[in-house]
């Protein structure tokens, strides 16, 4: 029987559809039943979503423009 | 007459998309040959393009001391053998590459591992009850949209931050699959990690800032 802990542990490979079929299906009845768990998966797809249009950066430590200007150099040294 | 809707709807997708993916392909060649060619601008292009997302790879593999230098060896290394550049792959994902080979074998040197539960802290047991199953009712998020989520910039700060420290397999399983949309295969090849610790890593990145958006709306 699937609980709510469950839903919570398994949504990402639920909503990933990377789930073998019965899992899948005994999690979809209990999003039938459990509004609570519809809820949350919706909030997961939301935070999906808002993530990839965000694409938030990596903390970076050198100066990018420095690095391009690095390799052009290079690669015209390497002609 | 329905099936015939359908089979529109179907060809128009697959022209559309066959379109989108020639036209990449075109972009990403002309890129190549400006590259060769020596194009300044295009040099400018492929760094802010892809610098992050190969820093993230390198800090997952080797961790963050090391990852700066080997993603710019892995740059050197991709400049010179570009001109044998093939395109059996995408430009993104031959880098991702190059990264990756460097990273590993930085950590064989090294002999460093980092460990898949790295900072991990798991949606807290005190909300289920000994059944399983919620204790608080959850609700509907007012704002459910990226647009309207991302129009609190505190909000917006606070996802930048929380993805900044979540542990690095985390932020590179996520950043690969969720925002470059690599397919879970190439994920594990890059990161060498099976596909199930690829998916934990990526739910407990989603679960993290879910956590985050989430308390923003109780405030």
């Amino acid at each position: 029987m699937i609980q709510c802990k469950d839903l919570t542990e398994e949504a990402s490979d639920y909503l990933d559809g990377d789930l073998p079929l019965r899992k899948r299906i005994a999690l979809f009845v209990h999003l039938v039943i459990c509004r609570c768990c519809r809820n949350y998966l919706q909030q997961i797809r939301s935070t999906i979503k808002t993530v990839k249009v965000l694409q938030p950066k990596e903390k970076e430590t050198i100066d990018t423009q420095a690095l391009a200007h690095k390799l052009h150099a290079l690669s015209c040294k390497h002609d | 007459m329905t099936k015939l809707v359908i089979y529109r709807q179907a060809s128009n997708y697959f022209v559309t998309n066959f379109m989108k993916i020639n036209s990449a392909n075109m972009d990403e060649k002309i890129l190549i040959t400006d590259l060769i060619n020596g194009d300044e601008k295009a040099f400018e292009l492929i760094v802010s393009n892809y610098h992050n997302l190969m820093l993230s790879v390198a800090r997952a593999i080797v961790g963050e001391a090391f990852a700066d230098e080997v993603v710019q060896d892995a740059w050197i290394s991709a400049i010179k053998a570009l001109p044998k550049f093939e395109g059996r792959s995408s430009l993104k994902t031959w880098l991702l590459h190059i990264v990756s080979n460097g990273a590993k074998s930085r950590v064989r040197r090294e002999n460093r591992m980092i460990s898949l539960d790295d900072g991990w802290q798991a949606v807290s047991s005190d909300k289920f009850d000994n059944t399983g199953h919620r204790i608080d009712d959850v609700l509907t998020w007012e704002e459910a949209t990226p647009e309207a989520l991302l129009a609190n910039e505190q909000l917006q700060a606070a996802i930048e931050k929380t993805f900044q420290a979540l542990p690095p397999l985390q932020r590179a399983a996520l950043t690969m699959y969720d925002m470059e949309g690599l397919k879970m295969e190439e994920v594990c090849n890059i990161l060498d990690i099976s596909a199930s610790n690829a998916r934990v890593l990526l739910h407990r990145a989603r679960t993290g800032l879910h956590q985050c958006i989430d308390k923003f709306q109780d405030k």
